[in-house]
Parts: structure tokens; C-alpha cells; sequence
């Protein structure tokens, strides 16, 4: 970097980013360091850690509870990700169409959830799939749909797609208006040479408008999959991981693991490969969705 | 230009758009229906989901308010958004700075490590935090959910405002320097006054980020006395599970500022957030 008008003497240089670093390196960098040094040890929380070397990694590999952990993760993904994304783009091309001020309060209506505390949201829509009360039960009935009328959160089966319905639910607004944003970057005249061209409105979306809404799509993939391995306060409210783990996260499975059994170096063993996931999934989003033709970050 | 968009879909395809509210709506659904069972009485819900009460019992809001305790969780949540917004701009003004004018040993290690910690989730450092914040004699403080909260913020206060201040006009801080003005004198009086709709749009995150926390609280604080909102009504329904117009009233306590901030900086809250994601 160009040196600025503005700079002065290294020492007197530090005092300004000092406090902030400080801080941050006590209560967040030296934890992450200690989860690492922590994740390769015994640990019970009392007595002193036993140094294991990648023994709690190992031991990973051959536990099936972590596999399901990532199974229903890897699930969980195409509600974060897949419904939400192309709800979401789908959504905002016929917005579009629309006059400017019906786009704008459309908006503030499919944006609403995203502000919202995940924790009670999870709350609220434990209420909704109540099994005896619940309103979405008590809909299905009012209807005639009574067989219908399962107890969500407590069956094996439906447990996980209910909960990844909140989040579709929680994300697919955000979506819409990363995509509309995106769209108001296009040149319209894009869009009329395609016309002139005889292409038609579903024509003009696939080879038009998607491509060209490249960027948006990578930010959607790259915030939604890292909220998706990130996910532990929706579930925790709505399920705990239950019923017979059908719900389980690695994320949860690490709570479990540390608060309530007190295996606090296996905890973190888990706690850093979802870390490791996160630096995965954004390496290879950044590597592999590019738009086309440009290679700026 | 927008008008060309106007028409194509407005008469023509009246399913479409009906479609499309209704949509809409599938969002302000749920809490429209919070809202209205929060007003109910426990007879009332009986009846049906969607029956109007004879009259609003607000009663229930009291009882969530007083024996809910919801009266101590808001006030908690308050105590503990407002420092964390506070001191995170000043601590994230003045890094910010730092980072985008100044030259320091290792500038490019420490932005990295900073940029670690905008990706590591709070999950993974949670256990060393608490043995931390326990030895440190924390746990079951204002502090305990305070300090690491503004921690966490650092990187993404300082990296957002350093790049709000790279996009002021040169020749103003140049001028500035001619003039004789001392560094916290020009970050004060010049940078300050034209980054502020950057600061209000990161005091807007952090108020939402902080009023939101979850894991922070869970962990950290284990007396109601220091609970937040989104803590307080976890526990809440433990206790009240059975009484719903109660557990709803508390669920519109805890969402409501932050519907009302949405309904007046509605347009800062969409283009803020949805801009912090796309940087």
C-alpha cells in the first residue's frame, strides 16, 4: 500500500489498531488457539488434559453418531441452500415485472424473517407444528386433512425436513432481494436485445438473467451453506437433536458432547472440523463459482 | 428505464401476482397469528386458531412481563446491546483507521487473523470461552455477555469501517494534514462526519446481531437474572409451555423492537444487510 499523508511512527501507529486487537485476541483468536490445542487432548472439564495427539480425530472417523451428524447436515443443506436459492430467484424474476412500488412492499414482506432472532423463531414454530395445539395441525384437521396431521418434530421421519422448512422459510426473502438487487446491476438493454432477438420470457430468464446474476448466486450459496454447518439455535429450540438424534448436527452434537457429558476435548475436535468445513466451503465457492469472464473477488 | 419492466405482468397475469402475495404473506403469517394468540384467553384458543376473542386480553402481556420476567430479560437485553453497539464503533472507529491509513508491523498477518475470526463460528471457541470467562470470575456477569460480544465484532467492525473511510476524497484528508490538524483530530472532525451513514448502518447490525445472541448468554450465564431476551423466552417456555397466549405475548415482546426498527429504517435494514452480505 501506498504510504498515506496520514501515517506517523510504527509505535504511535499501533496505539490506534491496539484496543480493538487486544480484545479480540483474549476473547476470541487465543480461544480458537486453545479449541485447537484443547481438540487434541482428554479433557473432562476438572482433572488435567491428557495430551491425545489426533486421537479424538481418529476416533471421529469410526463414530457413527458424527456421521449422522453430517448426513442430516449435508440434508439440512438443500433447505438453507437449494430451496431458498431457487425460491428466491425465482421469486425475484416475476417481482421484476412488477411496478416499483409493489417490488418495494413486497420486499419488506419477504425480507421480514431474516431480522428475526433464529432462537425464537425455533420457539415460535415449535409452537406452529405442535402435535396437539398447534395451529398447522389444527389447520389440517379444520380441513379434513386429519391424517395429515403428524406430530412433526417428534417423528423420525419429518423431524429434519421440518426443521429445514424454517429455514427455507427463515432464508428465501433474504434471497429474493440479493437476486433483485443483482437484477437493478443488469443492463436493461440486455434484456431487449434478447426480445429483439426473439427470445421469450422463460428464455430471457435461463440465458439471460441467470447467468449474468452469477455474483448474487455466489454470495446466496456461500452465506446459506456456511448457515447451514453453522445451524445450532433453530435446532436447539426446536428439537435438541431429537427425537433419536434425527435432527442431530455436528454443531449440537458438540454441545452434547461438552456441556452435558463433559467430553470437552472431543467436543472441540468436532467443533474445529465444522471450522475446517466453513474454510472448505468458502475456498471452494470462491474457486469454483465464478462469474464468467471476470476474476475479481 | 423502470417503466419498461412496468406492464409486461400487471392486468394480464392477475394469478400470478395473487400468487405471488400470497407468497408474501406465508412470511407476516406466523407472526400475524403469534400476535393474535397472544391476545386470547387460554379459553379463547380453545375455540379455534383463527377465532377472534371476545376482547384483547393483555393481561397476558402482564403476566409475561411480570411473572415471565420478561420485565428483567428486556432490560438485561438492553444493558447489553447498548455497550456492545457503543464500544464497538469506538474500538472498530479507531482500528478502522489504523487499518486503512497507517503502517504497523505485520498489518497483513493481523488483517488476517482478524478475517479467521469473521469465519470461525462462536461455536467452535465456545468451550475455551467459558473456562475463560469462569477463571476469569465472569461467568453469571453483565460482562460475561458483553466483552466477548465486542470481541467478536472487531473484525467485521474494523475491516467494514476501514473500507468506509478508503472511499473518503483524498484531497479532504490532505488538506486536513496542510492544515496542521492532529490524526484524532481529522478522524474526529473530517472522517467522522462523512462516514456516518457507514457507522449507522454497522450500528444497525450490531444492534440486531446482539439482540439476537443465542450461544453467547446459553453458555456464559446460567442466572435468570442476567438472561436475555432470546434466552429468557427459551427458559420461559419450559416453565409455561401449557399457558401458549402467554408464551406468544412474551415471543411479540422479544420481536417487536425489532419489527418497529425494521418498519422505520426498513430501507436501511434491506440494503444494509443485504450489501454487508454481498461485500
Amino acid at each position: 500500500m501506498k504510504r498515506s499523508r496520514l501515517d506517523g511512527p510504527a509505535h504511535r501507529n499501533l496505539l490506534y489498531v491496539l484496543p480493538a486487537l487486544l480484545l479480540y485476541s483474549v476473547f476470541v483468536f487465543l480461544p480458537i488457539l486453545a479449541a485447537l490445542g484443547l481438540s487434541l487432548s482428554d479433557w473432562n472439564g476438572i482433572s488435567t488434559p491428557v495430551w491425545v495427539g489426533i486421537g479424538n480425530y481418529v476416533a471421529l472417523f469410526s463414530d457413527s453418531r458424527f456421521y449422522l451428524s453430517l448426513r442430516n447436515n449435508a440434508v439440512l443443506m438443500l433447505f438453507y441452500c437449494l430451496v431458498p436459492l431457487t425460491v428466491g430467484i425465482v421469486l425475484a424474476a416475476v417481482v421484476w415485472n412488477l411496478r416499483q412500488r409493489e417490488q418495494l412492499a413486497l420486499r419488506t414482506f419477504f425480507f421480514l424473517p431474516y431480522i428475526m432472532p433464529t432462537a425464537v423463531l425455533g420457539i415460535i414454530w415449535a409452537w406452529l407444528y405442535n402435535p396437539a395445539f398447534g395451529p398447522i395441525n389444527r389447520i389440517l384437521r379444520g380441513v379434513g386433512l386429519g391424517g395429515l396431521a403428524l406430530p412433526w418434530l417428534g417423528d423420525f421421519t419429518f423431524a429434519l425436513p421440518a426443521v429445514g422448512v424454517v429455514a427455507a422459510w427463515y432464508f428465501f426473502g433474504f434471497c429474493m432481494v440479493i437476486f433483485l438487487t443483482g437484477m437493478q446491476r443488469i443492463d436493461p438493454s440486455l434484456f431487449d436485445a434478447a426480445r429483439v432477438d426473439g427470445a421469450t420470457g422463460r428464455k430471457v430468464f435461463f440465458f439471460v438473467t441467470l447467468p449474468l446474476l452469477l455474483p448474487e448466486i455466489r454470495v446466496v450459496l456461500l452465506l446459506t451453506v456456511i448457515a447451514s454447518i453453522k445451524s445450532f439455535d433453530l435446532i436447539f429450540t426446536m428439537t435438541r437433536g431429537g427425537p433419536a438424534n434425527a435432527t442431530l448436527v455436528p454443531n449440537i452434537y458438540m454441545y452434547q458432547l461438552g456441556f452435558e457429558l463433559n467430553r470437552f476435548g472431543y467436543a472441540a475436535a468436532v467443533a474445529i472440523v465444522g471450522a475446517v468445513l466453513i474454510f472448505t466451503v468458502n475456498y471452494l465457492i470462491h474457486r469454483f463459482v465464478r462469474p464468467a469472464g471476470e476474476g475479481k473477488a | 428505464m423502470m417503466d419498461k419492466a412496468s406492464g409486461s405482468l400487471t392486468a394480464a397475469k392477475l394469478p400470478l401476482r395473487l400468487f405471488l402475495w400470497l407468497f408474501a404473506l406465508s412470511t407476516v403469517f406466523p407472526f400475524a397469528l403469534l400476535l393474535l394468540t397472544s391476545i386470547k384467553s387460554q379459553p379463547d384458543l380453545l375455540r379455534g386458531a383463527f377465532v377472534l376473542p371476545d376482547y384483547p386480553h393483555f393481561e397476558n402481556y402482564v403476566r409475561a412481563w411480570v411473572d415471565g420476567h420478561f420485565n428483567v430479560y428486556f432490560w438485561n437485553s438492553i444493558i447489553v446491546v447498548i455497550p456492545v453497539v457503543a464500544i464497538s464503533i469506538v474500538l472498530g472507529t479507531i482500528s478502522g483507521f489504523g487499518f486503512a491509513f497507517l503502517s504497523f508491523p505485520f498489518r497483513r498477518a493481523l488483517f488476517v487473523i482478524l478475517t479467521i475470526g469473521m469465519m470461525v463460528p462462536t461455536e467452535a471457541f465456545i468451550i475455551p470461552l467459558y473456562y475463560e470467562m469462569r477463571h476469569l470470575g465472569l461467568i453469571n456477569t453483565y460482562a460475561a455477555v458483553i466483552v466477548p460480544q465486542i470481541a467478536m465484532s472487531m473484525p467485521f467492525a474494523t475491516l467494514f469501517l476501514a473500507s468506509a473511510m478508503q472511499q473518503v476524497p483524498l484531497e479532504i484528508l490532505e488538506a486536513a494534514v496542510l492544515d496542521g490538524a492532529s490524526r484524532p483530530r481529522i478522524l474526529l472532525k473530517v472522517i467522522l462526519p462523512v462516514i456516518l451513514p457507514a457507522i449507522s448502518t454497522l450500528a444497525l447490525f450490531l444492534f440486531i446481531w446482539t439482540w439476537n445472541e443465542f450461544l453467547i448468554p446459553l453458555i456464559l450465564v446460567n442466572d435468570d437474572a442476567y438472561r436475555t431476551l432470546p434466552l429468557g423466552m427459551l427458559f420461559f417456555q419450559g416453565r409455561y409451555t401449557v399457558n401458549t397466549p402467554v408464551l406468544t405475548a412474551g415471543a411479540v415482546i422479544v420481536i417487536s423492537p425489532l419489527v418497529v426498527s425494521y418498519l422505520i429504517f426498513q430501507r436501511k435494514f434491506i440494503e444494509g444487510l443485504t450489501a454487508g452480505a454481498t461485500k
